[in-house]
């Protein structure tokens, strides 16, 4: 070939040359840019994460609440063993701890010894801000200082039901504890907050050159909630139900101390109950908070709630008397308590005396299906929607399963069954005048930022369940009588006209009732014109053996005396 | 004598297009070279490759500037014999530079490449092989001219020059293997170019063939490269590394780049940043558009190449334009192919840009004699077009009359 067409031919070939990698370049760049940033990703960036601080739960007493549970920031001092290859070293670290810290090198020496083979050791927690100065100033290679929050509940076991507690790992590396129990556990996605992420642009020795703000996230400091509960009436009702439950030798009880027309929980108190902290330590019985977990067959304190609703229908008046069988009334097997032998009687003195058979009666003239609609109405059979976990929604068998004892059972409170949130959810609507609420534990919930984002829902007192001169009359007639003269004389305040019902029911074991076994209960509420706050209280097992007495009236009534004196005389002081 | 025009645009456009590439080359060797933990120390200076950049720019062009004065019939064998061409003295200085590196080099990464010539506190390190590439570039079309008529002649010509270049080769090749194939390769072009037969080439190839061989078996770094070029599966992460991290460089820069000293792969992740991978960090921080704008600077260089070869009107113009552009521009395609993982990896620098003062001088200097034959062969017909054009616009009445440009009798023109 001639000289001038090669040297032409040779130039267009690496202007070809060029073209080609220019493709190249294009294919590289943007088809093929995605794939390597994913391949480039982690050799290229590092990231820290920036823990946060869980929120705060308050209660609503005081001035602007007090503190029931609350994370703070405490240091930890750890070990990596794996940077500690030889023995001499640990020993060496041991030592040079052991002044700072003022733990022996022993001791460090042994807990590492136990957990040689990890690369985490935590070998103090809670360590003073001299003694973080110190080692950061030792500089000593494979110890380190990690900052993590720490749970506290200031009232312990006072609040423990009503706040739960966090937990699910025991790994000290591992910063996920989430809410497991009580309002630790319904609000959990509110008081967690977000974790942060702080990428790095890194050199090849991962050393930070800056920060890629793009993929960055700061933490979120969880929210923090306000409780309805106030702890000095929790501490009133605690108080006043432990002195029952151990001078009776009871099995368990629970008291709830409720404001009838919000349905805000003012105390939930369930015994025995734990220390927050130790949770894990505790007996599994002792972790259930047995106001919403634990149906049990209300007795005689369902009675007010049947009344009201066959009065409601139409189907029962004020002025009616019924025939109570002179004491047996043999068709159904049905006797009163403690022998009582009761002729014609008026609605208010069935309720006054409590009697069975009245109300046996009253549930036949109702009808299976009045009744069943009436119990449903109340709520019964059905979750409250309390903002707390693991309700029990009681159990409230459809008519089609019913016997034919059933409607003769359910007005005094048997062959059914219920909780103590239920039961006092149906006396808050009476108390308020027949307009449905929701119990809850949450007023207020406040964000990172101090915001207010939440704030409870009010009870619907437009609407109503029953009719008000319905719920006014059981109210302020019939139950204020039983605490004037009938069964609760032991509720009775000298400054305050309370009302309520007793109840002493059975207890079924292995489907047969006995005599030993008893729930003995209290639920009312004063004042009678416009009640404050409706107040339950159900012991378990009061130990009959004593001698002292087993009855709703005798061991319940007391402690809801007690409470409701103390909680409406500083519910007056405080004027809220 | 057709004596130098003292218009001529494509000497122009050489020296922008150089400037360009060496002013991209400082800028993003000053880049390259940022490092979050070093300090800075005048005492080290020479050390730091990115100051001894900022050095070399100056330098560099005034090198570029300088060579274009000097009349390239100097390289010549033809002006007055090759005893008095400047080709042949410096493939002899190169051959001498090459032996005394060989026996009193500094060793660089298991290699004796350089020079280390010591100068008070600092010193001035110099890569002979680069001179000698040069060097056989310029003789080669200094041989090629003078034996015209007679290159075809295998034993009395053609075998001869092999001589020449296998002796160069072979003093470079157990150092510095990629330099030594390119200088073989850039020999078989220039021949190739200048009326060599083809047929002779088969004797050489057969006997560098087992040269060859043994070399890349001699080295298992080369062995692990070229394995790892052909089956990426079956080489060892190490071998990948390079390549890989190059490609994410690359790749990192999508369309606009990262900005520029935005980079990352700088910072530890890409070895040999400033000299043999700086085109990775270009197109990771300029992105396609500053990559590819690159590339093109080069396809344009080629074309001017070409058009200071076609317009060259001395068999030796035409050579050694043809030999610099072409040496630039293979250069320039290797090193880019490598980079983009289309060739295995090789240690060759991207002419004007990669950091190392040898290069960038002496490629300076050979655009600088592409400058010069540039300058004394001007587009003189394109000149003379215009002239008669301006002269016939004068003439014209109206517009009917105006001449076009494809009908000028060019032929006429052509020695105005």
């Amino acid at each position: 070939m001639k000289m001038q067409p090669l040297i032409v031919v040779l130039h267009v070939l690496m202007v070809v040359v060029f073209g080609l990698l220019g493709w190249r370049l294009f294919y590289l760049q943007h088809c093929q840019a995605d794939y390597y940033a994913d391949e480039a990703y982690s050799s290229l960036h590092a990231y820290t994460r920036q823990e946060p601080q869980r929120g705060r739960i308050l209660d609503s007493g005081g001035v602007g609440g007090r503190v029931l549970a609350a994370s703070n920031k405490i240091q930890t001092v750890f070990i990596d063993p794996g940077v500690l290859g030889h023995w001499d070293d640990v020993m060496e670290t041991a030592g040079a701890l052991q002044d700072v810290l003022g733990m022996g090198a022993m001791e460090i020496c042994d807990m590492i010894a136990e957990r040689r083979t990890r690369r985490f050791v935590a070998i103090k927690e809670g360590i003073t801000e001299a003694q973080r100065e110190a080692i950061v100033a030792a500089n000593l290679r494979g110890v380190g200082i990690q900052s993590q929050y720490r749970r506290y509940y200031p009232m312990g076991a006072l609040t423990s039901h009503v706040v739960g507690f966090i937990g699910g790992n025991t790994d000290p590396n591992d910063f996920d504890k989430i809410g497991l129990s009580g309002a630790e556990r319904s609000y959990e996605s509110l008081l967690k907050g977000s974790r942060g992420n702080h990428v790095f642009l890194v050199d090849k020795r991962r050393y930070p050159i800056g920060m890629d703000t793009k993929r960055s996230v700061a933490a979120r400091d969880g929210s923090s909630i306000v409780l309805t509960i106030d702890s000095t009436i929790q501490e009133f009702a605690r108080s006043a139900l432990m002195k029952q439950v151990q001078a009776y030798q009871a099995e368990s009880g629970a008291a709830v101390v409720m404001n009838p027309w919000t349905g805000a929980i003012l105390a939930l108190v369930s015994l025995p109950d734990y220390d927050p902290l130790e949770f894990g330590k505790a007996d599994i019985g002792r972790l259930r908070n047995r106001a919403l977990t634990d149906p049990f067959e209300p007795g005689s304190i369902f009675k007010p709630i049947v009344v009201a609703g066959a009065l409601d229908k139409g189907l029962l008046h004020t002025t009616d008397r019924i025939y109570c069988e002179d004491g047996y009334y043999e068709k159904y097997r049905i006797g009163e308590w403690a022998g009582h032998r009761f002729g014609n009687m008026t609605v208010k003195a069935i309720l006054t005396e409590s009697s069975n058979i009245g109300m046996a009666k009253i549930g036949q003239k109702m009808g299976q299906k009045n009744l069943y609609e009436v119990v449903r109405l109340f709520g019964f059979g059905q979750p409250t929607g309390v903002d707390l976990p693991g309700e029990d929604a009681g159990s409230l068998r459809p008519t089609n399963e019913w016997s034919s004892y059933t409607i003769t059972r359910i007005p005094y409170g048997h062959e059914i069954s219920v909780t103590a949130l239920q039961i006092i959810r149906a006396f808050a609507i009476l108390a308020n005048g027949g307009s449905p609420v929701t119990p809850h534990l949450v007023r207020a919930v406040v964000d990172d930022k101090g915001e207010v984002t939440q704030v409870s829902r009010r009870a619907n007192l437009a609407g109503h369940l029953i009719k008000q001169e319905v719920a006014e009359w059981v109210v302020r007639e019939a139950l204020t009588n039983v605490v004037n003269e009938g069964t609760g004389k032991e509720a009775a305040l000298e400054k305050w006209q309370t009302w309520g019902k007793t109840g002493t029911a059975n207890i079924a074991t292995n489907g047969k009732y006995d005599t030993v076994n008893y729930t003995a209960s209290f639920v009312g509420g004063a004042p009678a014109d416009v009640p404050q706050v409706v107040t339950l209280v159900t012991i378990r097992k009061p130990n009959k053996a004593l001698g002292k007495g087993y009855s709703g009236g005798r061991v319940a009534a007391p402690v809801f005396r007690e409470i409701m004196e103390k909680t409406l005389t500083y519910l007056e002081k405080n004027q809220r | 004598m057709i004596t130098a025009a003292k218009d001529s645009r494509i000497a122009y456009l050489i020296e922008a297009a150089v400037l360009l590439l060496m002013a991209m080359g400082t800028v993003f060797v000053f880049s390259a070279g940022a490092n979050v933990s070093s300090s800075y120390s005048f005492r080290h200076f020479y050390q730091f490759t990115t100051l001894k950049q900022l050095f070399f720019f100056p330098l560099a062009v005034a090198i570029l500037y300088g060579a274009s004065r000097i009349d390239y019939r100097w390289f010549s064998f033809n002006r007055s014999g090759p005893k008095r061409s400047l080709a042949a003295y410096m493939l002899g200085v190169s051959i001498v530079l090459l032996a005394v590196v060989l026996l009193f080099g500094t060793e660089k990464n298991m290699a004796r490449r350089w020079l280390v010539i010591p100068l008070g506190p600092a010193s001035v390190s110099f890569q002979p092989s680069e001179l000698a590439k040069w060097s056989m570039v310029f003789f080669l079309a200094a041989f090629l001219d003078y034996f015209a008529d007679t290159v075809h002649l295998f034993w009395k010509r053609f075998v001869p020059i092999c001589l020449i270049a296998g002796l160069v080769v072979g003093l470079i090749v157990t150092q510095d293997f990629g330099t030594a194939a390119f200088i073989a390769m850039l020999t078989f072009v220039m021949l190739l170019i200048g009326g060599a037969r083809w047929w002779h080439f088969v004797v050489p190839a057969l006997a560098a063939a087992p040269v060859f061989v043994a070399a890349v078996m001699a080295s298992p770094t080369r062995i692990n490269r070229i394995k790892a070029f052909v089956s990426p599966e079956l080489a060892s992460p190490a071998n990948l590394y390079q390549a890989q991290q190059s490609l994410i460089a690359i790749a990192g820069g999508r369309t606009w780049g990262k900005g520029l000293g935005m980079g990352i792969s700088k910072y530890g992740h890409l070895p040999e940043d400033t000299t043999d991978f700086i085109f990775s960090i270009i197109a990771e921080e300029l992105g396609f558009a500053g990559a590819l704008f690159v590339v093109l600077v080069f396809a344009l260089l080629v074309i001017l190449g070409l058009t200071v070869a076609i317009r060259c009107r001395d068999r030796f113009g035409k050579l050694l334009a043809a030999g610099i552009t072409l040496t630039i521009a293979i250069q320039a395609a290797i090193n880019i192919g490598v980079v983009t993982v289309v060739l295995p990896t090789k240690g060759i620098p991207l002419p004007f840009i990669s950091a190392g003062g040898t290069s960038m001088l002496l490629c300076a200097a050979a655009a600088g004699i592409l400058v010069n034959i540039a300058k004394q062969n001007p587009a003189q017909i394109l000149l003379a077009r215009r002239e008669t054009i301006r002269h016939m616009t004068h003439a014209a009445k109206n517009e009917s009359e105006l001449p076009t440009l494809h009908r000028t009798p060019t032929r006429l023109l052509t020695r105005v």
